[in-house]
């Protein structure tokens, strides 16, 4: 493959990482305090903010794993973007506007707020740091994939020049240019997979070739796959997954936070419908790309992986100068997914590591800002280096798989904390913070287990439930935290009371109560 | 959170006197009378659709148009109606919640909770 695609390639992967430091540049001129900094000033209008979104959520699972899943497992993988968007609606109607009034930017901000424990907040910190990782990780290891597929350079170059523009875009704007850069780059993402798209549906609508037997139960595309049926216990895993996703999205550290940058109540409601829209929107394509791998790929070619099946397309289809500039193409908007969602994740990651770890939080509460910006960069570095060392070192699972094992962990231990300090008003401190340690542990664990290979070496329950665990970590998360809270009824904080008005009453009445106080 | 905790005693009086009112009381309930069913009314059809897709086989690949089968269609309605249901919401949340959240805020206002 390598040779006139690796031209077209470089040059589209190029323009796409320019473009992301140029507009990453613009947005640290307009970035001025510490709160543009964080969370964009709180004024980002519905459509930027979907947009930016959208951007920032279709990550390399979306882009090219989605496709390859539709490739080798068939269209009723339709359920994993499914669950993919399925996730903001969850996040919408259950916590978004309480976690809105709570005034927290971030999930560990919100256990402080409504749990007044410093140690709990720690905990958060750590599971943040953890799920950013490992959501990072299959980024890098993507980068690189696409990288070798299309211009058969070094995978290791993939993802150094993801870390390199990621760090570049973070470290100098923050969030106010990350809004800018990931707005662009959903929009990227639309434009990289849908003209390819339609195009080669055209040459196969023109070429007369019929659709892969979808009717067919015997075949590997047939009706009769639910989703995993080449794994064990097929229902149990596809379930797990979907439940991980649902409720694993309020959980992902980067995605609650642009929450915050919605004036109010009603702009985050229009928000997500633009959101639901455009990732819908999205998703129609990376099914059909993957429906067309299966007519004219019908073997993967050797040593490649499915993931890279998207990319492999075009010049199965039509070799060539036609067959590189589109292979080109979708090669520029997986770059553009792996590098908004790094970014994205990046920020949220740095920000704990900076406010926990690095600067005092009273420098947060003087709002600082100078040696605020320093220790932000240096937390960059941490948030960025450590993911993309492990990227080497981890074995390749799919990146549909490692993303997946990032929202069960997120399902496992934000959402039983969100959703009972939300709804629950007797949830305590030792209840809190046992759930996230159960359930943090459990599902950490068997991911671990996942990547040491415990799959390859015993058959049967054991690594189904392993690689998918979200389906008994999060009920045994949730039934922890309620049986100690139930326990400890001394360790409910004592303004539990006033917390759960100012995150269930409207702003109009907490900002009046508020106004009397202070 | 130091500037939060030592609110003033007036301040926690009013929390408390909102916390106890039936017109905060009724929000709470509307909000969870329309959302806690709504998304399990969701959830359950994303969870049929596999479930579909495992078991009824036959009928999942029963062919509508060409290739196209009842399969294809459900996964695509799922987006559709993952959209619809957010609409639903936004449009709810606009008419309904927005205009009683309103008025507690008014009547909290003139002293009138009830």
């Amino acid at each position: 493959m390598p040779g006139s695609t690796s031209s077209w390639g470089v040059a589209a992967i190029t323009l796409v990482c320019l473009a992301t430091v140029a507009v990453g540049a613009l947005g640290l001129r307009l970035s001025r305090t510490t709160s543009d900094f964080y969370v964009a000033g709180r004024v980002v209008t519905a459509g930027w903010n979907a947009s930016a979104i959208g951007g920032e959520y279709l990550s390399a699972a979306s882009f090219l794993g989605v496709a390859g899943l539709v490739y080798s497992l068939g269209t009723h993988m339709l359920w994993l973007p499914v669950g993919y968007t399925l996730g903001y609606l969850v996040l919408l109607v259950l916590v978004a506007a309480p976690l809105r009034r709570s005034g927290a930017y971030t999930i560990p901000d919100f256990a402080e707020a409504r749990l007044q424990s410093d140690r709990v907040r720690r905990l958060a910190s750590l599971l943040v740091v953890a799920i950013g990782w490992l959501y990072l990780l299959p980024q890098f290891q993507g980068a690189g994939l696409a990288l070798r597929t299309v211009t058969g350079g070094s995978p290791a170059l993939g993802s150094f020049i993801v870390a390199v523009v990621v760090f570049a875009s973070v470290a100098a704007g923050g969030m106010r240019s990350i809004t800018l850069v990931q707005a662009m780059q959903y929009w990227i993402k639309l434009f990289a997979i849908a003209v390819p798209a339609f195009v080669l549906l055209w040459l196969w609508a023109r070429g007369g070739q019929p659709l892969p037997s979808v009717s067919d139960p015997a075949g590997p595309f047939g009706g009769a796959l639910p989703a995993y049926a080449t794994r064990e216990h097929p229902l149990y895993a596809t379930y797990s997954t979907m439940l991980a996703l649902c409720f694993g999205t309020m959980g992902l550290p980067h995605v609650l936070v642009r929450f915050y940058t919605n004036p109010d109540g009603r702009a985050a409601r229009r928000t997500t419908v633009f959101v639901i829209a455009l990732l819908g929107l999205f998703y129609l394509f990376p099914p059909v790309l993957g429906m067309l791998g299966r007519i004219y790929l019908p073997d993967l070619p050797q040593d490649a992986r499915a993931d890279s099946i998207l990319l492999l397309l075009p010049s199965a289809m039509v070799p060539g100068m036609l067959g590189d500039l589109l292979s080109a193409v979708l090669a520029a908007g997986a770059f553009a997914a792996f590098l908004s969602t790094a970014s994205g994740l990046t920020v949220s990651v740095a920000g704990v590591v900076d406010q926990d770890l690095f600067s005092s939080r009273l420098n947060r509460r003087l709002g600082g800002d100078l040696p605020r910006r320093k220790t932000f960069r240096l937390a960059c570095v941490v948030a960025i280096a450590i993911p993309y060392a492990a990227s080497w070192l981890a074995p390749s699972i799919t990146l549909a798989d490692t993303v997946g094992m990032a929202f069960a962990i997120a399902a496992s231990t934000f959402c039983p904390l969100l959703i009972l300090g939300v709804w629950w008003r007797r949830l305590s401190v030792a209840g809190a913070a046992a759930g996230l340690l159960v359930g943090g542990g459990l599902a950490l664990g068997a991911t671990l287990a996942t990547f040491a290979g415990v799959g390859s070496s015993v058959s049967g329950w054991l690594p189904v439930l392993l690689a998918q665990p979200a389906a008994w970590t999060m009920p045994l998360a949730f039934a922890t935290a309620v049986i100690v809270s139930l326990a400890t009824p001394r360790s409910v904080p004592l303004n539990a009371t006033r917390v759960m008005v100012r995150l269930h009453a409207p702003e109009e009445v907490t900002g009046r109560v508020g106004s009397h106080g202070d | 959170m130091s500037g939060q905790n030592d609110i003033s005693d007036e301040r926690a009086a009013r929390y408390i006197e909102v916390q106890n009112s039936q017109e905060f009381a009724d929000l709470r309930k509307k909000f969870r009378g329309f959302v806690f069913p709504m998304t399990g009314a969701f959830l359950a059809w994303y969870f049929l659709y596999v479930l579909l897709a495992s078991y009824a086989i036959d009928f999942m690949a029963t062919k509508i148009w060409g290739n196209i089968t009842i399969g294809l269609v459900l996964g695509l309605a799922q987006f559709a109606t993952t959209f619809a249901i957010t609409m639903v919401y936004a449009r709810w949340a606009d008419r309904e919640l927005d205009p009683a959240a309103a008025k507690l805020a008014e009547h909290m206002e003139r002293g009138e909770l009830r």
